[in-house]
Parts: C-alpha cells; sequence; structure tokens
C-alpha cells in the first residue's frame, strides 16, 4: 500500500509532472477530436449515401432498363424480410428554367414519389412538403398547447414583429458601421467586423424569412385546435409527397392551360439557390412555381439514341439529400411520365405482342433493422428472385441485372472515406509516441533524483517489485491523469465544436475551417465514438506505461547501498 | 567458545547477530579494496554496541551486511539463529522491515513525506494494499506515541526540509523504532550534529536501550559516544581486534 501512497505523493508534490500530464491531455483531446470528427463525417457520408436508395438496389448495367419490374416488386412483397420497394427511371436530360436563364445538363429520376419515400429518404429530403412545417411546428414550440389556429396566428405575428425588430436593428447596425480606411493599421480587423456584422444582418433576414413561411403555414392551417406539437405536426405535413401541383401554383401562371401538368422536385444545391456561411439557403421568391423545361434523350433497347423528348414542369419543391453529387445535379420527376420520356413505357407491338415497360433500378428496403448481416440476408434472397425471373424471362438477361447492397453500390467512395480516417488517427497515433518519450525522459530524471529515495525504501524492506510497482504506478497514474482530462475536454470540444468554431474561430479571430458554403453537411461532425475514445484512452494510459517501464526496471535494480551513498 | 557454553544457560544473554569471519573485496577495475578480511562480531539481545575505527575503516560496511542491505563474499550472518544468505529474498526484505530499524548519518528522510509519514512508511511497506485509503492508518498510533516521546508531537505536518538537523535525526530514529525492531543498526548518527545535539540523540538511543532491552549496534568514531556503550568493538584492517565492555 506505500506503493499507491508513494505515487500519490510524488504526483501531488513534483511539479515536474505537470509536463508528462500535459503532454497526455493534449494528445488524448486531440485524437479524440480528429477522431470523432472523422469518424462523423464518415458516418454522414454513408447514412447520406444510404438513405439516398434504401438497403438494396436492383441495378441495370443497361442505359435502356430492365423489364417486369412490378413482378420483381410483387414477389418482394411475398418475402417478409422486404418492407417496401419502389422502382426508379434515371436518365440524363437537360433543364431550362427560361425565366431565371438557367440551362444544364441533370440527371432526371423518375420516382413514385409516396413508395420513393418509403424506400429513401426522399420524403424528407423535400422543403416545402417537409422541412418548412417541421421547422414551423419546431419555431411554434412555445405557443403553449393546447392551441387554437388563432391562438397560433397571435404568436406567428408576434414572432415574425420580433423578427422584423431584430433584422432592422441588425441592418442599422451594419450601415452604422465606419467606412474602412485605409490607412487604419487595424483595417483588416474592422474589414472583419464589417463582415460579421452583414453575416449577422444575413441570419436576421434568414430568420425574419422563416418566421413569415411559419406565419404563411399557419395561416393555412384548418380552424380547429391542436392538443400538442405532435397534432399541429400531423396537420402541417403532409402523409405522402406528391408532384401535384398545390392549388397557389396557379397564381403564377395567366390561365390554366398555361400551367404545366405536372410538377417537378430540383436539387438544392442545382444553383438557383444561395448558401450562407451558416449552411442556411436563401430561396429566392419565384423559383417556385416557375416553369421549367426538361429535355430527355431516350435509349433504345439496341443502344441507339431517340427523338428527344421535351416537357415542361412546375417546380414545386427542392430536395436537399445532403450528398452533394447528388443535389447538385439531380431533377426528380413523375415516374409513370419519366418513364414516357425515356420511351421505357409498356408498348403494344404490330404483331399484337405487348412489349413490357422498363425501370432503371428498383430499391429495396429492408424490415426491421438494418444490420449488416440482415441486409446481406435480404440481398440474397432478392438476387434469388430476380434470378427465378430472368429463368422466366430470358430477355431480362441481356438487361445485365445486378443486385446489390447500398454498401456495395457506394463502397469505393466510402473505403476512400474510411481509409483516409484509419490513416489521420494512425499518423496521429504515431505522433503521440512522443508522448511516450517525454514521460521516459521526465521519469528518468525522477528516478534519478529519487535515486536516494530508493535507497531509503529498500532499506526499510522495500521490495524491487515494490519500486518497480510504483513507478509504473506513477506512469499510469500521470497518463490516467492526462487522458481523463483529454476526454473531458475531447469530448467537450467535440460537442462543441460548431459553437466553438463559430464563435470563437471565426468571430474572434475569422478563422473559418469549416465552410458550409462549401462542405455538404451544414454542421461539423460532433458525434462521439465511444468506443474509439475508449481505445485512445487505454493506449494513452498504457503510453505512460511504456514510458515508465525503463524507469521504473532501473528503480527496481539500484543497489541500495550505492543509491544510499549518492548525494 | 564459553558462549556457546553460556548458550545453554538460561540466564546467559542470547545471542542476536552473528558476524562470522565476514569478507568483502570492492573490484573497482585492477584495484580491489579489500574492506573486511574476516570480520567477526556478536550482539546479544539487549545489548548496546558501539563499533569504532577509522574513517574508510569499513564500518558502514560491515553494518550494511549486518542489516542485509549487503552481502558479503564471504562467511555468515545469523540474525536470530537463521543464516541471512539462505533466506528468500522477501524474508531478507521482511527482516529489513520488522527486525532491523535503520538510522543514518544524513538522516534519509523522503523529503516529500511529512514527518507522520516518513515514520509511518515502514508501517505501510508491511500492510496490505487495501488498508491505503483508510484514515487511520497502520502504525498510526505508535507513530504518535513515539513522536511525542522524541519531543516532536507538533511538528507532524511538517516536511524533513523544515526541521534541524538533530530534529530530523529523532524522525529517522521514529522511523527506525515504528515496527519495534529486535536491533538498530545506527550509522553514525551523531556525525553531522553538533557535540551537544549528538548527545541528546545519544541520550535518545541510551534511553530506549535502558527502558525497553533496545539492542543497539551504533557505528561512530567518536570516542566520547562510543564510551556510553555497553560495549565498544574496533575495526582495523578488516578485522574486530578488540572488543572491550565500556567503562560506564
Ligand atoms: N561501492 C563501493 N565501491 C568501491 N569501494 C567502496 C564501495 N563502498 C565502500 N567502498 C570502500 O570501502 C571502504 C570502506 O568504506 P565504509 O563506508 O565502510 O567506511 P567507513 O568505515 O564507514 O568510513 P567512514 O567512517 O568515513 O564512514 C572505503 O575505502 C570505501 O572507499
Ligand atoms: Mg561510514
Amino acid at each position: 500500500m506505500y506503493k499507491i501512497f508513494l505515487c500519490f505523493r510524488y504526483l501531488t508534490r513534483k511539479g515536474i509532472v505537470l509536463f508528462p500530464v500535459l503532454a497526455v491531455w493534449l494528445c488524448v483531446m486531440m485524437l479524440i477530436i480528429v477522431n470523432s470528427i472523422m469518424t462523423g463525417f464518415v458516418n454522414r457520408v454513408r447514412d447520406a449515401g444510404r438513405s439516398l436508395m434504401g438497403d438494396v438496389v436492383i441495378q441495370s448495367d443497361s442505359m435502356a432498363g430492365f423489364p417486369y419490374y412490378r413482378q420483381i416488386q410483387k414477389q418482394l412483397a411475398l418475402l417478409p424480410q422486404i418492407k417496401a420497394s419502389t422502382p426508379v427511371i434515371s436518365g440524363y436530360g437537360l433543364f431550362n428554367l427560361p425565366e431565371f436563364q438557367v440551362n444544364t445538363g441533370v440527371q432526371v429520376m423518375g420516382v413514385e414519389a409516396d413508395s420513393e419515400s418509403k424506400v429513401s429518404s426522399f420524403g424528407s429530403s423535400l422543403f416545402w412538403q417537409y422541412k418548412a412545417p417541421m421547422q414551423a411546428v419546431q419555431d411554434l414550440r412555445g405557443v403553449g398547447f393546447p392551441a387554437s389556429r388563432k391562438k397560433l396566428l397571435a404568436y406567428a405575428q408576434k414572432r415574425l414583429l420580433a423578427a422584423a425588430k431584430v433584422e432592422h436593428a441588425r441592418q442599422q447596425a451594419f450601415a452604422d458601421l465606419k467606412p474602412v480606411s485605409s490607412h487604419a493599421w487595424f483595417a483588416s480587423i474592422r474589414q472583419h467586423w464589417q463582415v460579421i456584422a452583414h453575416e449577422d444582418y444575413q441570419q436576421a433576414v434568414y430568420k425574419e424569412n422563416r418566421a413569415d413561411r411559419d406565419l404563411r403555414m399557419v395561416q393555412a392551417l384548418p380552424n380547429r385546435s391542436f392538443v400538442n406539437a405532435a397534432a399541429l405536426r400531423k396537420a402541417m405535413v403532409p402523409l405522402a409527397p406528391t408532384f401535384v401541383p398545390p392549388p397557389q401554383a396557379a397564381n403564377r401562371y395567366m390561365t390554366a392551360s398555361d400551367e404545366p401538368k405536372s410538377g417537378c422536385v430540383i436539387g438544392v444545391d442545382l444553383g438557383l439557390y444561395k448558401r450562407d456561411r451558416f449552411g442556411h439557403y436563401h430561396r429566392p421568391p419565384g423559383v417556385r412555381f416557375s416553369p421549367v423545361i426538361i429535355t430527355m434523350v431516350p435509349v433504345t433497347i439496341k443502344a441507339t439514341l431517340a427523338q428527344p423528348q421535351s416537357r415542361r414542369f412546375v417546380i414545386v419543391d427542392d430536395s436537399r439529400t445532403r450528398v452533394y453529387a447528388v443535389d447538385s445535379k439531380t431533377v426528380y420527376i413523375p415516374f409513370h411520365v419519366a418513364q414516357k420520356m425515356a420511351f421505357m413505357q409498356q408498348q403494344d407491338l404490330l404483331d399484337g405482342g405487348v412489349r413490357p415497360g422498363r425501370c432503371s433500378e428498383i430499391q429495396v428496403l429492408v424490415r426491421h433493422d438494418s444490420s449488416e448481416v440482415n441486409i446481406l440476408a435480404a440481398r440474397k434472397a432478392i438476387a434469388h428472385v430476380v434470378h427465378q425471373l430472368e429463368l422466366l424471362h430470358p430477355q431480362m438477361e441481356i438487361a445485365g441485372i445486378r443486385v446489390r447492397t447500398w454498401d456495395q453500390v457506394q463502397a469505393e467512395y466510402i473505403r476512400a472515406v474510411d481509409n483516409e480516417r484509419n490513416m489521420i488517427t494512425f499518423l496521429l497515433g504515431l505522433m503521440s509516441l512522443v508522448v511516450v518519450i517525454v514521460i521516459f525522459l521526465i521519469f528518468y530524471m525522477l528516478v534519478r533524483d529519487k535515486t536516494r529515495d530508493i535507497g531509503i525504501i529498500k532499506a526499510i524492506g522495500g521490495s524491487e517489485e515494490g519500486l518497480g510497482v510504483i513507478f509504473i504506478l506513477y506512469g499510469m497514474l500521470i497518463s490516467s491523469a492526462g487522458a481523463i482530462l483529454g476526454l473531458f475536454t475531447g469530448v467537450w470540444f467535440v460537442r462543441n465544436d460548431n459553437w466553438i468554431h463559430d464563435h470563437i474561430l471565426w468571430r474572434i479571430f475569422g478563422i473559418s475551417i469549416w465552410n458550409r458554403k462549401i462542405y455538404v453537411f451544414s454542421k461539423i461532425p460532433d458525434q462521439i465514438d465511444p468506443h474509439a475514445v475508449m481505445w485512445i484512452v487505454i493506449f494513452a494510459i498504457l503510453a505512460g506505461l511504456l514510458g515508465a517501464l525503463i524507469p521504473a526496471i532501473i528503480a527496481a535494480r539500484q543497489d541500495p547501498v550505492e543509491a544510499l551513498r549518492y548525494e | 567458545m564459553n558462549n556457546v557454553q553460556s548458550n545453554t544457560d538460561s540466564s546467559a544473554p542470547k545471542p542476536l547477530l552473528e558476524l562470522n569471519n565476514i569478507n568483502k573485496t570492492f573490484r573497482l577495475g585492477p584495484a580491489d579494496v579489500r574492506v573486511l578480511t574476516g570480520a567477526g562480531l556478536t550482539v546479544y539481545e539487549g545489548e548496546f554496541v558501539a563499533l569504532v575505527g577509522a574513517s574508510g575503516s569499513g564500518k558502514s560496511t560491515l553494518l550494511h551486511i549486518a542489516g542485509a542491505l549487503e552481502s558479503a563474499d564471504e562467511g555468515s550472518v545469523m540474525f536470530q539463529g537463521q543464516d541471512l544468505s539462505r533466506m528468500s529474498r522477501r524474508s531478507r526484505h521482511r527482516l529489513r522491515n520488522h527486525s532491523f530499524g535503520f538510522v543514518f548519518q544524513l538522516y534519509h528522510l523522503l523529503p516529500e513525506l511529512s514527518v507522520l509519514e516518513n515514520v509511518l512508511l515502514p508501517a505501510m511497506v508491511c500492510a496490505p494494499w487495501y488498508k491505503a485509503c483508510i484514515r487511520a492508518r497502520p502504525g498510526k498510533r505508535r507513530a504518535l506515541e513515539l513522536l511525542e516521546q522524541l519531543g516532536l508531537k507538533d511538528r507532524l505536518r511538517h516536511r524533513p526540509s523544515q526541521l534541524s538537523g538533530g530534529e530530523r535525526q529523532r524522525v529517522a530514529i521514529a522511523r527506525a523504532l515504528i515496527n519495534e525492531p529486535a536491533l538498530v543498526l545506527a550509522d553514525e548518527p551523531t556525525g553531522n550534529l553538533d557535540p551537544k545535539t549528538g548527545q541528546t540523540i545519544l541520550d535518545v538511543l541510551r534511553g530506549l536501550h535502558k527502558g525497553s532491552g533496545q539492542s543497539i549496534l551504533l557505528v561512530t568514531h567518536d570516542v566520547n559516544i562510543a564510551a556510553q556503550a555497553d560495549r565498544v568493538v574496533t575495526l582495523r584492517d578488516g578485522k574486530i581486534v578488540d572488543s572491550t565492555p565500556s567503562v560506564s
């Protein structure tokens, strides 16, 4: 027990131990931060990718797609482990927004809005049909339930008024800033202040717009009372997403015949919206409900190009999947329309036969949880179903149908990100060997310094092992102290990284590492991976042990008489 | 030889420590330093023996060998009838902890520990680890008694650096006595002190010897100090050459 006691005494009465504690602390903190942010990043890429396509995807190598998708779907519905499936048409097209002079090549996705949103996150990626009402519910939480429409209206109006006031004040504050004169030595600082004041103003505008939107949503509510937020959400968020333009879209057109029959959903990063530093999208009025012309170039079964097909649509919504590659290039239109435009619909042949309709892929959602084993098993079952149908219909085989899990579809991309994370963690871990060296050096000094004490302890009956244990324990105590400090500060840092970034790094120092304008994700990942953190802490404590090992052996083997003679 | 005979006599003193024909040579490269060449010494239970000799004659070395801190090249060390060289390492540690109490010229207190903690350390060495967290540390009562006896009652929380030499040596004595050792081994405990303080330290040791019959082996080269022991033995040329009962 004297070992523990002596360790504590050495720990509390020797100032030098602060250095290894500090070294371990910083290393552990750094590793936790880097690992958590990288892991969060990988996970988000994964989740985003997965929410795009469900759990398993049946795809054709051919651009002309594959037939008998309804049969496949029917068979899948019989499988117990399948929850839902949805066909998708994908093809290339041109996107033309005449009123905004936008002309760009896009990927056209033909989806069945309601079944698609059961399989993928399509429904919840929509702004007007999902995110905006969800935001409204969030904003109106403070009203106090149960609330009548009237009460909600009053509350929303109050909020809008307050937001308008703030907006006005911020605008004033920005206008009041003195212009930067070039000779002022702190011109760049003043410039930074201006940028920040402008940002504050922009944020106030955003909040005001949002409050305005909330108010409109409340106005559209039926005149009844809502028991709680959930009831309000039910009333605000449509049951199923749709491409059908809402009645107010007609206001945008002179005559009813002017208005395109079907709606489309645009990717949020298509370039029509501006995104600010905080990741908020600023939707200019007028984009919604404006007409667009989408042109698709069908590919025949014989892989030749057919006559391009153009159609008018009305923009009813925008979608944000959080995968930039998707959001910046995709336009969604109703499945049956896309099918016709791509020449994939069922056709009556001249000889009286029927050419079955085709689709590009079927996305499948697995029932229960989505563990890897589950999904792989489901993939097998689905592949079997597809194979059986292929035996029945030889023409399917030509399409080269592949059944893959979401993980397999995006394996390469994810593996790259994953590797990157492991590499960085490994490199930083390697750098943390410095900690071992620091502990070693300081312990070596300490053992030198304590030579006489070692002799004394041996003279009063302390054994070799006892002395070794003292120093090893001491090393572990030091690294544990550092590790615990690192653990808490690291976790705190990760939990608050967005706040630290925005309020300290950016506001005070003008450093912006995470620019939401560029990044796919509007927030820095702040999820802790407890498993990784545990290992980091264990390794830190082991590092202390490793560093203390040789000095501890030296101490244990010290000859007591020599140690006592040591002055 | 009459020692062996008198052993059967119950009233005769029993030998506590027997050093027989001790040889010790330090090898320093080519030149060997032959420090002890057949030194023999017996300390009886309850005896206060002073070991004198010129500086460098090997007194400390002999004391270290007697206290199992160092091993002899040749010869045997018997403590309470047991041969130290035949003992396991563990029992030697136990012996140092339980049966010997060392007092050094340079006090050798641990600077990070308070007076009380220094005194308690030997008691803690032999206590099981789980007692570390209990407030009443093993031997605390005895430590307080000893420190009170030695007049250090109100210096318990002080660090060694805050004490004078004489006080430090008294703390060292308290530490040596905490486990009630059979034999106190003191290596010039007064060597670093002025004569007056040195005398008070010696008085403490003598008091222990008189009061509870503590056996003491004291190394000194101060004749006045040596004279106050029961017996004075002299080390010269690596041998004990002279063993005379003290006058007092
Ligand atoms: N580890 C060692 N290596 C080499 N020589 C040593 C060692 N330890 C002691 N000696 C030598 O052995 C001799 C005896 O030393 P020791 O310390 O026993 O003498 P001492 O009688 O205690 O002297 P003093 O009265 O000065 O303390 C000295 O000459 C010393 O130089
Ligand atoms: Mg000496």
